[in-house]
């Protein structure tokens, strides 16, 4: 069993450590502990599910093992922004102001059509109107363009906009969201009201019904009524 | 901080209790062994019955720890442990010493193994 826990906080360290030499772009959204965590556990769990000769503790005692490395690693990446930038790298600058910086995309093996195809994800056609371009640590890009090709505010505009809030959901899919409701301070007398306004008879006939904080109603039908 | 600390409880705990394990296994293992070699000596000084009865003996005393064995080891090791104990009982009635030897020192060297791979070696961790 001791051979168990060794082998786990090894191939641990190890996994991370491989992870970590991939660079970003194999992460995806999860940071290098969190995907060698999820890498693991699911094989750890199968392994004794399927094979009855194998004690459930073999699997239990590297899952918990992982469990809590997971959790003192988490721990010294808050305490530590040596450690973090260790165990998860840091943010590396693939355009900066303006020029891109192709020495940076070799070293995170990112290539210009991964690039490219990132901008064009985030609504940026053309390079040249970007200012920052930043490889996260989660594998992100963060695209920032410059100031003169970013779309003015309300507030630039000196535009005063009602805040409508977070609309909530009254109807999903024919069912009413009774404590959406109640939250929101209304009743079903409201709610009828708005029905009729909307003339649909019975809340069943209702696919989606939001309110949003200043009572401003969005109502679609369910298709197979119309 | 308090997390941490509990995650580095948890570990010095789990690898506390690995270690024990691996003590524990150990000492009754050679218990077992010795048992086992002390019997052949008398079997070969033609003296079967007190050989028997000190294999039943290694026997019972494993059967006693059978769910911690089951619950800590392979089960396909401590089943073939079984096994070999059953058939070292045999050959100890039918009175056949060369097959018993090759039997009991079979037996010694499972049981001796099953220890040896918990054991905290650079071998066995790679």
């Amino acid at each position: 069993m001791v051979i168990a826990f060794l082998r786990t906080i090894i191939l641990y360290v190890f996994i991370i450590a491989g992870i970590r030499l991939m660079g970003k772009r194999q992460v995806g959204e999860l940071e290098p502990s969190e995907l060698v965590l999820a890498l693991l556990i699911a094989d750890l769990a199968a392994v004794p599910m399927q094979d009855f000769g194998i004690p459930l503790l073999t699997g239990l005692i590297p899952i918990l093992t992982l469990l809590c490395l997971t959790m003192a690693l988490s721990v010294l990446t808050m305490k530590s922004v040596r450690f973090r930038a260790v165990l998860c790298g840091r943010p590396s600058i693939i355009v900066d102001n303006g020029k891109l910086r192709q020495r940076e995309m070799k070293r995170n093996r990112f290539t210009l059509d991964e690039l490219m195809e990132e901008l064009r994800m985030k609504g940026v056609t053309d390079l040249s109107t970007v200012k920052y371009a930043i490889l996260e640590t989660n594998g992100q890009l963060s695209v920032l363009p410059f100031a003169a090709q970013k779309p003015p505010t309300a507030q630039e505009l000196e535009l005063h906009l009602p805040e409508p809030g977070l609309p909530v959901i009254l109807i999903n899919d024919g069912r009413l969201m009774r404590q959406a409701l109640r939250l929101r301070g209304l009743d079903l007398t409201w709610l009828d009201r708005q029905l009729r306004a909307h003339k649909v008879s019975r809340v069943q006939d209702v696919f989606l019904m939001t309110v949003d904080e200043t009572n401003q109603v969005l109502l679609l039908e369910k298709e197979a009524v119309r | 901080m308090k997390r941490l600390w509990i995650a580095l409880l948890l570990l010095a705990g789990l690898l506390a209790g690995t270690l024990l394990h691996t003590w524990s296994l150990d000492g009754f293992t050679r218990g077992l062994t010795g048992s086992l070699e002390r019997a052949q000596q008398l079997a070969q000084a033609d003296r079967w019955q007190e050989a028997a009865a000190l294999t039943e003996e290694a026997l019972q005393n494993w059967s006693d720890r059978d769910v911690y064995l089951h619950v800590l080891l392979r089960h396909a090791d401590t089943d073939q442990i079984y096994a070999g104990f059953r058939e070292v009982l045999a050959l100890l009635g039918s009175g056949e010493y060369g097959e018993y030897a090759a039997a009991n020192a079979r037996l010694v060297t499972q049981i001796g193994l099953l220890s040896e791979a918990e054991q905290l070696t650079l071998k066995n961790i790679f």
